[in-house]
């Protein structure tokens, strides 16, 4: 047993547990923030910087050419402008269309409620594998009998990633319109709105920290995918999550390009979370998927 | 035919659809308000999700080859050959498919340990709201906001045996006195499952951190007047508060990762070793460069046959309560 005066006060130990926590809280942050630092930091560094392998962290000389040859090794330009416009067209049409079924599905009790939920966690079990070719196959019969060429067209692809962000969007937005009272649009409607412009005028600028945080993770579902990208859009959309692993694919891996490639992807998505942080991370704290 | 079409407008405008869908008809007027908001979402869901599914279970069921991609409704009805064939572990394509099942339940299993345990500390802590917290959670967000198509190559290069930063800090250290091959054998699993609870875990810890600030404080009051410590009021307020949403956080990153082909793709290529040779990419490689689409076809429903059922089991166990207790 320990005598009673030995023990710490309750001061104490809050004290204490609340730096520990902090610390543990830092070593976490700097796990988190490292790979971030190192693609930068290497990105201004020489192959020979890269393959010696002994990083000196001060390191001066800023190697700015692989800013420079990135260009011209593989066709950086064009993939980046392609996934720019497919992932933030996908982002507009998807967070409407999720906008409009997200609020029907929050506001109304309507028969075959359930089934329209179940349908929305069904489509997040769906192997990508397994539907990827029946839908090449659909494309291309589409592209036979109506004429619409789907296949290696921003149209196509921007139409699958919209359908594929679109149920988790409505989950997810579903959860904040729950969040805003009717009563607010009904005295919109008493006020004169119809229900849609009660909808657009009231609903939608409340959700916006919801919207916002819905739409950052429409972006980075289309900005990152990979598996429909290499069958179904290749050519002259081919966007950058297949282009980029050109770096590797060649006679040797230029790291130091790729890093540099990497940093300049990274820094528009940067540049909005920046720009939008206060909404998205108000809206993704408070929280659309909840049940 | 422009006529007829014309002529449906027209019943439809004029409210007269009703004659030929006499369920839509009797809906009330604001149910079928809700419909056509979500008629677009539905629309999509049916081209790109309902109509592909049927189509791929359809095609695990016949002999769609190389020979029949052009035209793979006049391909043989092989009935469940392609099953029995792909799932008997003595052929060397059904024991690799098995060792990728596994592969992909290790895995799966990884990033769901530590994807929640750190996105649960790092909630926790920040639940404590210091100053400056909202500058920590902002900053903790970044590896899931980079994208993962980059950020995977910068942890591959991380890995690197040779040149890698993580090999050179342990043996500087002192923990390894050789370089660790991290992208080969076993290991490579261990390399990847980091890589991605990295890229994961923002997303739960700001899920949970949602969670934890939905629990009304007054819970925890009382839990100190019943004289409960710090690890009473986690035990008996927090864990059992969070219930509802660590189910469809810890649901949604099983089912994710299950299913998850960007992480293995990008970190090893069209040829990983086979301890990172998860059922997707294992699938994927089979489908398309021996073009065995029938059998690769079997291997995708036994995959989305699994998910299904584990995600059946966990919602009726887990989440079905708190949705019917969420509409009453």
């Amino acid at each position: 047993m320990i005598p009673d005066e030995w023990r710490p006060s309750e001061e104490t130990t809050d004290r204490l547990f609340g730096l520990a926590s902090k610390g543990v809280l830092l070593t976490i942050a700097i796990w988190a923030l490292f790979p971030i630092y190192w693609m930068v930091f290497n990105s201004f560094r020489t192959r020979f910087e890269i393959v010696g392998g002994d990083p000196s962290f001060t390191e001066t000389s800023l190697h700015y050419q692989n800013y420079i040859d990135m260009w011209s090794r593989v066709d950086l330009l064009g993939y980046f402008v392609n996934s720019l416009v497919i992932a933030s067209t996908t982002t507009v049409i998807a967070l409407f269309i999720a906008c409009l079924g997200g609020y029907a599905f929050s506001r109304y009790r309507f028969p075959g409620r359930q089934y329209v939920g179940a349908s929305l966690i069904g489509t997040q079990l769906i192997p990508g594998i397994l539907i990827l070719l029946p839908m090449f196959m659909l494309f291309r019969t589409i592209h036979d009998t109506v004429g619409i060429q789907l296949i290696h067209t921003y149209q196509g692809i921007i139409f699958v990633y919209t359908t594929f962000s679109v149920p988790f969007a409505i989950w997810m937005l579903r959860g904040f319109f729950d969040t805003i009272p009717p009563s607010l649009e009904e005295a919109a409607r008493v006020d004169g709105c119809t229900r849609f412009q009660a909808l657009f005028r009231v609903v939608l600028p409340l959700a916006a920290p919801g919207i916002a945080a819905t739409g950052m993770f429409v972006f980075l579902v289309a900005f990152n995918e990979v598996l429909f990208a290499s069958v179904m859009a290749r050519g002259d959309v081919t966007p950058l999550s297949i282009g980029i692993q050109q770096f590797m694919e060649r006679d040797q891996n230029h790291w130091g390009e790729m890093m540099a490639a990497s940093t300049v992807a990274t820094l528009p998505i940067l540049l909005i979370f920046v720009a939008f942080q206060k909404p998205i991370v108000k809206g993704l704290t408070e929280g659309g998927v909840k049940q | 035919m422009v006529r007829a079409s014309l002529r449906l407008r027209e019943r439809v405008t004029s409210g007269d659809l009703g004659r030929y869908l006499p369920l839509y008809s009797r809906l009330d007027e604001k149910y079928r308000y809700a419909y056509k908001l979500l008629f677009p979402a539905l629309a999509m869901m049916f081209v790109v999700h309902f109509v592909p599914v049927v189509w791929g279970v359809t095609i695990s069921f016949m002999g769609v080859d190389a020979n029949y991609i052009g035209d793979w409704t006049s391909a043989p009805f092989v009935g469940l050959e392609h099953y029995a064939f792909v799932m008997d572990p003595a052929t060397t394509i059904g024991s690799r498919y098995w060792y990728s099942i596994s592969r992909t339940a290790l895995w799966s299993f990884g990033v769901l340990v530590g994807t929640y345990v750190l996105g649960l500390t790092a909630a926790l802590i920040l639940n404590q709201g210091f100053r400056g917290s909202f500058v920590v959670r902002t900053l903790l967000l970044l590896p899931w906001i980079a994208p993962a198509i980059v950020t995977l190559n910068v942890w591959r290069m991380m890995f690197l045996s040779d040149s890698g930063i993580i090999n050179h800090a342990l043996m500087s250290v002192g923990i390894i006195d050789e370089p660790v091959f991290w992208l080969l054998g076993d290991q490579a699993l261990w390399s990847m499952t980091i890589a991605h609870v990295w890229i994961q875990f923002p997303w739960v810890m700001i899920m949970l951190y949602a969670g934890l600030q939905s629990i009304p404080q007054q819970l925890y009051e009382a839990a100190s007047i019943d004289g409960a410590g710090r690890w009473g009021k986690f035990r008996y307020v927090t864990l059992p508060q969070l219930k509802p949403v660590s189910g469809v956080v810890i649901l949604l990153m099983l089912l994710w990762t299950m299913i998850n082909f960007t992480t293995p793709y990008v970190m090893f290529g069209g040829s990983p070793p086979s301890s990172v040779e998860v059922t997707m990419v294992y699938i994927y490689n089979f489908s398309f460069r021996a073009f065995a689409f029938g059998r690769g076809a079997a291997m995708s429903v036994g995959l989305f046959v699994v998910s299904m059922v584990i995600a059946t089991i966990y919602y009726r166990r887990f989440i079905r309560s708190d949705l019917e207790a969420d509409t009453q």
